[in-house]
């Protein structure tokens, strides 16, 4: 592929605009954000301004500090020739066609040929934006379609026109796929795309049915959300979040560029209780409530909803759960008497019948349909899963006896799937009739792919090791929510000899949106609740030797986090030789949250890194005081790039903007640490003994003080500290990793045995949220 | 016994730590150029001078090693002056001028600088490597007491409200920002030279200080107290020193002397409430000099925190008119080593400036001290 982007331009610094920016720099690559000029004063106010509220906005857009620095701002007046030193111009300005092809004409001319052009237009067709334009700026030119907020969304949907340079859109889809981290789905120049088209339409129908139906919203999102998959914000949980303003917009947008018949025409209507909501500012969670509100009058947050008939807000009611099963499983849930089971099929039938539509009107395969819906919308699954979830034959059956359309394609699948397992490959149903494999792009590897098509090395009740090929074996936790227990460290075990025996690397890593929130604390109260202490502390104790073993085997082993990696679960990357993390992994040693202290030895490996880091001043405080700070207050890194910055991670570890390479990424780092790879030596520590504990609770006296650390946490504290500082280490003594080891079990298990300790793990599992006391 | 004088005083500006903009100067830089710049307005020859004694209250990294000789070949001053490194926490630069005086009483020099630098920014408050001894913490638990929280107790001693010692501090912003308006700062500031450009102005005042601004802060150190972040000094980076002669040296070369060093005085008490050290020591060096505090007309006592300052003023029956005129530490910032030097040469300048017959320079040390000096017209 010929020239890599290197220094990318996005004009129009709004949301959108400042967002894209923001990931752009969050991959490593200048960027140039314009805006218009609006002040005299200071002609770059406008992108100076959104880079400003970038800084502060949360969640953060930006994954570092040092990313934020890639952002150089600058107008469209003064700066506008500087995008001949970019290789691609995201233009991200306001959706009016006459002011983008304005800038256009001026793009054009400041330009090298070559460099791609992209609107992130939704609305506008590819056709109209290059009116007027030269055949190069047309070669030059597609639609990238980001996702809001930008670095957290993964879709991007990619336009290419008839005119586009294939040889450019796969350069710019690479770039978005490898650098920005993004998902591409190639979609077809119609309105809405693919997302927003379903979307809009599902929002309308959803909407209008619980209004017909007589549902209370929260009746419509207990219906809507969970049980088919969509997040728990539901249907008006989620215009809230967007903004009730969009509505109209979006509804407008579409309605003027569909062709006459589309099936979005019958959802449109007026809605005088949403055209007043908005006239009065009740515009969502930007605005003074939407369909939710919390009510803070009286000085409380109460949560309040509208009602759909008066228009009034009233406590929110938690609706009566849903029968049993219904909350899983679409078929039951459809077969519920009364408005549960009607409003489920009023929602699911349409949506599911008008995404079958659109292929291939709106993209060449239903593959593309549920990409996007997953990473656009955030649902579990795509429309076509859901087809596959309630049986193509029964929605069709269904449709028929009500006398309603069906769509060609649901017709075609018949009393097939649209999904299936052939060979050990999981196949789509084409247009064509006949079922074709999914293949993954190069250097996307999914552990799913690999486990379908065979069977484990090794398994135990929480962990598996597959071989992943070329030499490497992978161990997946397989825990709820990759809890991990003795089995997973059973596992560990069982592993070494093997991957010693018969591969060259290994690596650990799982499919899951979190690689491990920790140990699994339901199987820690248990224990604690019988007193069965020694069980406890045989399990620390395992878990020491595990990680230990990791280390120290005479094999690379890599570990590839993504999403929360916490507790335990930091505590095994912090063993591994190298790690290649996604870049959105949030780490950290979280264990004080819940009385106790880190046991799986995260405590040495942090002071020795921290001490080899050449980053402190001598002596025998600074690494442990540092350790102190980020453990004692349980801090996780909000990217892997802080977690470089808190040591979790190394400055020599590989982050992965894409999740989809990281298993690829991960491997191709093991195989590159294989060739004479020596096992680290063990380290020694010069610890400060009684003097420095000393030194540390009085640091955290100061924070009980001022209100911040609770009485417990005090005491928590002084646990780590104990062991950080080397009990009653002196300082002439060197301490071995082992003696610290010793000191960690005697610490966690002291905590373990306090009441209060189990006072914290009884809230964390009953509500998820610390206790403080 | 040989008369003694202060016959120059030069500073830096100061800047809040982390993030003002001597954040990213070293500190033996700093002081340095502040030497530099005293050599320069005062006119002395170098030559002449016998000893440079620096205090600071962390002297490790870049203040570490002995600074006071490392500031001196940093400052090309001559090789045959001595350097030599004081600590006595925040009454570092402030004992630097006593051992001159001393010194010259003895006869082992004529010319002295005395000066003091601390990059907060730099180098930590509690340095590095901090390892209290635990028997002592067990014996007085006081000895290691955080700041803040002996600035609670005398607070809670001598029941000063905390509305009192926000209005002790809108006065404080008030009389700092007047005469930085009115350039009455000027004269003492050296501009430092940075990586960023010269800084000439103090970065610490907040001229925009209101009594309702503070009391919306939170307490900083205990979240029942009443010491809150603007009612306390800001952590600062800065440096300050003064020029100490024997009058007749003084005379002899024509430098402009600003006040004639009187007595001294140093007394230590409880460490749990330090900010009251600044009421045993002052008595003495009162005592000492043979004059009632009404006697005073310049009066510059550090303000570590708003409680211990008014306490000490109450107690010492100070005219509140006469203390701080240009503003105090909790305007202008404390950079803990240097700022003895700066309130002994401010005060002699004040005495020379506003006129008058006596000043008293006093400060509170953590660990439980007092040190203070009182200074008389040298007309």
């Amino acid at each position: 592929m010929s020239e890599p982007i290197c220094k990318v331009c996005v004009i129009g610094a709004g949301t959108m605009g400042a967002g894209i920016a923001a990931q752009v720099a969050n991959a490593g690559v200048p960027v140039l954000l314009l805006d218009i000029v609006r002040d005299e004063a200071n002609r770059n106010a406008v992108a100076e301004g959104a880079v400003a509220k970038l800084l502060k906005t949360d969640p953060a857009p930006f994954m570092s500090k040092r990313a934020a620095k890639l952002v150089e701002t600058g107008n469209i007046d003064d700066h506008l020739d500087r995008i001949a030193e970019c290789d691609w111009v995201i233009e991200a300005i306001v959706e009016r066609l006459d002011l983008k092809q304005a800038l256009y004409a001026r793009i054009e001319a400041a330009k090298r040929p070559g460099t791609a052009v992209s609107s992130n237009t939704s609305t506008i067709p590819l056709g109209q934006l290059v009116e007027g334009r030269s055949d190069q700026f047309r070669r030059d030119f597609l639609i990238t379609h980001f996702f809001n907020p930008p670095r957290y969304m993964r879709l991007i949907e990619v336009v290419a026109g008839p005119d586009s340079d294939p040889e450019l859109v796969a350069r710019v889809s690479d770039f978005a796929d490898r650098s920005l981290g993004k998902t591409v789905v190639p979609a077809h120049d119609t309105p809405g795309f693919i997302a927003n088209r379903v979307g809009t339409y599902w929002l309308a129908v959803a909407i209008n049915a619980a209004m017909d139906q007589g549902l209370t919203v929260e009746e419509a999102d207990q219906i809507g959300g969970k049980p088919m998959g969509v997040p728990k914000t539901g249907i008006f949980g989620l215009v809230d979040l967007v903004g009730i303003d969009l509505m109209p917009l979006l509804s407008k947008s579409l309605t003027s560029t569909l062709s006459q018949g589309d099936p979005y025409f019958d959802t449109v209507r007026p809605l005088p209780l949403v055209d007043r909501m908005i006239a009065e500012g009740y515009t969502g969670r930007k605005g003074k409530g939407g369909f939710y509100r919390l009510d803070r009058s009286n000085g409380g947050k109460v949560k309040q909803s509208i009602d759909l008939k008066t228009g009034e807000y009233h406590d929110s009611r938690k609706p009566a759960s849903l029968p049993s099963g219904a909350d899983r499983d679409l078929g039951k849930l459809l077969g519920v008497k009364g408005k549960v089971g009607e409003y489920a099929w009023t929602v699911l039938s349409h949506v599911l019948s008008y995404a079958a539509m659109l292929v291939p009107e709106a993209a060449d395969d239903i593959v593309a349909i549920d990409d996007a819906m997953k990473l656009g919308y955030n649902w579990k699954f795509g429309p076509f899963e859901l087809v596959d979830r309630i049986g193509a034959a029964k929605l069709v059956e269904r449709l028929k006896a009500e006398g309603r359309t069906v769509p060609a394609l649901l017709e075609q699948v018949g009393s097939g799937s649209f999904y299936r397992v052939e060979g050990g490959k999981r196949q789509y149903f084409g247009l064509d009739g006949a079922y074709h494999d999914i293949v993954r792009p190069d250097g996307v590897l999914m552990l799913e792919d690999i486990k379908r098509a065979g069977e484990p090395l090794a398994k135990t009740g929480s962990a598996a090791l597959w071989d992943v090929g070329d030499g490497v074996a992978c161990i997946e936790f397989t825990g709820k929510m990759n809890a991990l227990d003795g089995e997973v460290m059973k596992l560990i075990q069982q592993a070494i000899p093997i991957v010693k025996d018969r591969f060259k690397a290994l690596v650990i890593y799982n499919d899951g949106s979190h690689f491990s929130a920790g140990a699994n604390l339901g199987l820690a109260l248990f224990a604690l609740n019988i007193a069965a202490y020694g069980e406890v502390q045989t399990l620390v104790v395992a878990g020491q030797q595990a990680l230990k073993a990791l280390k120290y085997a005479p094999f690379p082993v890599v570990a590839a986090p993504a999403g929360m990696a916490l507790g335990g679960g930091c505590e095994i990357v912090l063993h591994a030789d190298a790690v290649q993390a996604h870049a959105e992994t949030y780490i950290g040693l979280v264990e004080t949250g819940v009385g106790l202290i880190p046991g799986w030895g995260g405590n040495g490996e942090m002071i020795d890194r921290w001490q080899q880091s050449g980053q402190l001043p001598k002596g025998p405080m600074p690494a442990v005081a540092k350790v102190f700070e980020t453990v004692s207050t349980a801090t996780v890194s909000k990217s892997a790039a802080e977690a470089k910055e808190l040591m979790f991670l190394r400055a020599k570890d590989g982050i992965t903007m894409n999740r989809s390479r990281l298993l690829a990424d991960a491997k191709a780092k093991a195989l590159s640490l294989v060739d004479g790879y020596t096992p680290p030596a063990p380290p020694e520590f010069k610890l400060p003994g009684a003097s420095g504990r000393l030194a540390l609770r009085m640091a955290a006296e100061g924070f009980h003080k001022r209100g911040i650390a609770t009485d417990y946490d005090l005491v928590v504290s002084d646990s780590l500290a104990e062991v950080l500082t080397g009990g009653e280490a002196d300082l002439v003594d060197t301490v071995k990793e082992a003696d610290l080891l010793k000191l960690e079990v005697k610490g966690f298990m002291t905590r373990v045995r306090d009441s209060r300790t189990v006072a914290r793990i009884e809230q964390m599992l009953e509500t998820g949220k610390p206790l403080r006391n | 016994m040989k008369s003694v004088v202060i016959a120059g005083y030069a500073r830096s500006p100061f800047h809040p730590a982390h993030k003002g903009a001597l954040a990213r100067v070293r500190p033996d830089d700093l002081a340095a150029q502040v030497i530099r710049g005293l050599i320069e307005r005062s006119g002395v020859d170098a030559r002449d001078i016998e000893d440079l004694i620096v205090g600071c209250a962390f002297p490790e990294g870049e203040q570490g090693m002995n600074v006071a000789r490392l500031v001196g070949l940093l400052g090309d001053l001559p090789l045959s002056v001595g350097g030599m490194t004081v600590n006595r926490f925040c009454g570092s630069s402030m004992s630097s001028i006593h051992i001159a005086m001393g010194q010259i009483q003895i006869g082992a020099g004529e010319v002295f600088i005395c000066a003091g630098v601390e990059s907060m920014s730099r180098v930590p408050m509690m340095g590095y490597n901090p390892l209290p001894n635990p028997a002592l913490a067990e014996k007085m638990p006081g000895a290691y007491m955080g700041m803040g929280e002996t600035a609670e107790r005398v607070a809670t001693k001598y029941q000063i409200t905390r509305e009192t010692q926000e209005a002790f501090a809108v006065d404080s912003q008030k009389k700092a920002a007047a005469a930085q308006a009115g350039g009455r700062l000027n004269d003492e500031i050296v501009p430092i030279q940075t990586k960023n450009g010269v800084v000439s102005e103090d970065g610490t005042v907040r001229p925009d200080t209101t009594a309702e601004g503070l009391a919306g802060l939170k307490p900083a150190f205990d979240k029942d107290g009443s010491v809150t972040a603007g009612t306390s000094s800001p952590l600062t980076d800065g440096a300050a020193a003064v020029l100490v002669t024997s009058e007749d040296y003084a005379r002899a070369h024509g430098l402009p002397i600003l006040a004639r060093l009187k007595t001294v005085g140093i007394s230590g008490l409880e460490p749990e409430v330090m900010g009251l050290g600044p009421i045993g020591a002052s008595r003495k060096a009162l005592e000492r000099g043979g004059i009632d505090a009404n006697a005073l007309d310049v009066v510059e006592i550090n303000e570590a925190f708003a409680s211990q300052a008014l306490a000490c003023i109450h107690d010492l029956g100070l005219d509140t008119a006469k203390v701080n005129i240009d503003g105090g530490a909790i305007a202008l910032g404390h950079p803990l080593g240097a700022t003895g030097a700066r309130i002994v040469g401010k005060a002699a300048s004040l005495l020379k400036r506003e006129g008058g017959k006596y000043a008293l320079a006093t400060q509170c040390i953590g660990g439980g001290q007092g040190i203070a000096t009182l200074l008389e017209a040298a007309e």
